[in-house]
């Protein structure tokens, strides 16, 4: 009998048995739950603390929204497939800009050319905008602006300038600008929030952002708080909530003390987190947030209205489990995911596509997320009640357990002087660090399994899948355009509104800069040129060999 | 007693997703190599300066973003033109499966995609720096 044969049927005869009972974020979970575990059972969906969702009929009423992020290349080609994608069932727009654009370099930065269009879309102009909504009614479909402070400000002043050439009122636009400083590059490691902007300032400007919002765009939501980049660093659930909270804090004492009320902003502030494989703690991990947000909100900062405590999540189905090998698997486990997030409440999901380990999603697996999406809301019956899993033994006692340890992390967090000092002290950096770090050596001892991967392997693997690729000359052009740009505009006018932004800093560093930061967009003066004004205004220099 | 390799290790260009760099680096570190860690943002020049600098004896970047062709043609391109040709160049990170036939008749000496094992990584490593 060969070796391999005689492994294969001790299986058959032993029968197979996981690793180990613990969750990814370790909790070590039971032979089985009873109602010891969980005494009480907890208010109906709609009510307070809102465990079981923040609306009654939950998905009866509405079903999440669709929204599959999208963005790479030039504007005209990710307006392209947005449109695509609208008529394929997306149901709302979440865009995606290049690197470049989210830190604040036109194309033709010596340190962008390489990267322009490849991670999002490559925006540096008014026109830029323009041509990226072309077709696109703004006061009809949402729209999520995935960007970091204080790029957030030029793009948000893009936005509401493209929604004025169509003639749609502030009033009426309806979306999201993600404009968190800390955790919307990839997560909260030091180097990415701090490299091409001082952070002070840049909170400053997100506080703006958000100022100017509350005041003129009545529907818009000032900030998404990130916590999916923040798990996908490899830390497990409770940091990512507990970091992600910890975060929120910040944001909300910076608001309160601009003098606004927190019933003001707080129904306007949303999360986006994530949803690992780990099925029952994601689930669990969903309802946490909103109990411990909702009492944040209440006892902490004796919010009124009682949409200042719901907890409002968008999901993207994390990477970290999807695999490069065998590829097709990532269908099943971003169905899995998808189906966890849907029965832990969220307000808007993006599927995660199986191409991830290769590239940006072509269209078909763009599609594929839709209908995974589709299957789940329609064919299921998943959705014919609110948190089918409420009262389950082990769904709420996860629950509560997460709860526990989410609160004694944010203790300790606010012990150390709360998250942004945690953040420039680079505690959290070590924290993600040792969980990388532990998350690997769990791959490689086979405590975690991932099948394909370190558990049914096959060597010399050929990859069949088809997988997206960027126009060659993509790049040349976008950089070609910028010069052009350039050139072509009345460059006086550029230069007096990039002088009065740059005094407006120097004079008067507390005032709202908004208006401002509108009227030079207004003027065409660039993304870059816009950031490195601020830049100099504030003393700081981009370092680079 | 034998002398510790040296390997510099760095992303270039705007890529800030060190998820697996970080991993990498430390698996080296405690294989007993000499890890010399440049961070995020480098240009194909600062790279070089640093692989004179530190006199290292290989090259380590990832690329989750899609850069991979346009830096690394820079970085080799730059190396060559230093009378460098000697010092290896790894890559990690998402990389097509054309893009990895592209980097090997480019030059780079390994790549290494999501769910590389450490121990295929540490012996191809040994393997670059002992020959």
């Amino acid at each position: 009998m060969k070796v391999s044969d005689k492994i294969q049927y001790d299986r058959y005869l032993k029968g197979e048995k996981l690793p180990h009972f613990r969750t990814l974020s370790g909790i070590e979970m039971k032979e089985f739950y009873t109602r010891e575990d969980s005494p009480r059972d907890p208010p109906d969906p709609g009510i307070l603390p809102f465990t079981r969702g923040i609306y009654k009929d939950m998905y009866r009423g509405r079903l999440w929204t669709r929204r599959q992020q999208s963005g790479f290349g030039t504007p005209e080609e990710s307006n392209n497939r947005i449109h695509y994608l609208l008529s394929k069932g997306m149901t709302g727009l979440n865009i995606d800009f290049d690197i470049a654009t989210k830190l604040g370099l036109d194309p033709d930065h010596p340190l962008a050319e390489g990267d322009v269009g490849l991670q999002g879309t490559s925006v540096a102009t008014l026109e830029d905008m323009d041509v990226l909504f072309q077709g696109i009614p703004l006061d009809k479909v949402s729209t999520t602006l995935i960007v970091n402070p204080p790029y957030s400000a030029i793009i948000m002043a893009m936005y509401l300038l493209v929604a004025r050439r169509q003639r749609v009122e502030a009033s009426s636009l309806i979306g999201t600008i993600m404009n968190c400083a800390i955790t919307q590059l990839v997560g909260p490691t030091y180097q990415s929030g701090t490299h091409f902007f001082p952070l002070d300032p840049a909170i400053k400007i997100a506080s703006d952002v958000m100022e100017y919002c509350i005041h003129h765009i009545p529907r818009w939501n000032i900030i998404n708080i990130n916590s999916r980049n923040i798990r996908e660093t490899g830390v497990n659930a409770v940091q990512e909530v507990a970091f992600v909270f910890s975060l929120a804090l910040e944001y909300i004492r910076s608001l309160l003390a601009r003098g606004m009320d927190i019933d003001q902003f707080a129904p306007r502030i949303g999360f986006f987190a994530t949803v690992h494989i780990d099925f029952l703690e994601e689930i669990a991990k969903l309802r946490a947030m909103r109990r411990i947000w909702a009492r944040l909100m209440k006892d902490t900062f004796g919010a009124k209205n009682p949409r200042s405590c719901w907890l409002r999540v968008a999901i993207q189905t994390s990477s970290l489990p999807l695999t490069a090998q065998q590829p097709l698997n990532n269908i099943a486990r971003a169905a899995i995911q998808t189906l966890a997030a849907v029965l832990g409440g969220s307000q808007s999901i993006h599927t995660t596509s199986y191409d991830e380990g290769y590239a940006l999603p072509t269209e078909e697996s763009h599609v594929l997320a839709i209908r995974t999406q589709q299957i789940i809301a329609y064919e299921t019956g998943v959705c014919r009640t609110a948190d089918p899993f409420g009262g389950s033994y082990v769904i709420e006692k996860l629950t509560d357990e997460i709860e526990e340890r989410v609160l004694a992390l944010m203790e300790i967090i606010e012990n150390k002087g709360g998250f942004l000092e945690c953040f420039k002290s680079q505690w959290i950096e070590n924290e993600i660090n040792e969980a990388r770090y532990e998350y690997a050596r769990q791959l490689e001892s086979g405590e975690l399994i991932q099948v394909g991967v370190n558990m049914e392997r096959e060597e010399e693997e050929e990859v069949k899948i088809s997988i997206f690729r960027q126009e060659s000359d993509m790049q040349e052009k976008r950089i070609q355009y910028i010069k052009e740009y350039k050139r072509s505009r009345n460059g006086d006018k550029v230069k007096r509104a990039l002088e009065k932004l740059y005094r407006r800093v120097k004079e008067n560093p507390d005032k709202n800069l908004f208006q401002t930061i509108l009227e030079t967009v207004d003027e065409k003066a660039t993304l870059g040129e816009i950031c490195d004004a601020l830049r100099e205004a504030y003393d700081f220099k981009v370092h680079y060999i | 007693m034998k002398e510790r390799k040296r390997i510099l290790i760095g992303k270039i260009g705007l890529d800030g997703h060190d998820n697996g760099i970080r991993i990498v680096s430390k698996w080296l570190a405690d294989a007993g190599f000499e890890v010399i860690y440049l961070g995020l943002y480098n240009t194909p020049e600062g790279m070089v300066k640093a692989v004179i600098q530190e006199n290292a004896d290989l090259i380590g970047c990832s690329f989750l973003g899609g850069e991979q062709l346009f830096y690394c043609r820079k970085l080799l391109h730059l190396l060559r033109q230093n009378g460098l040709d000697d010092k290896k160049l790894i890559v990690g990170g998402v990389i097509p499966p054309d893009d990895v036939k592209t980097l090997k008749e480019m030059g780079v000496s390994a790549i290494f995609t999501p769910g590389t094992m450490k121990n295929t990584l540490l012996q191809k490593v040994r393997e670059l720096v002992e020959t």
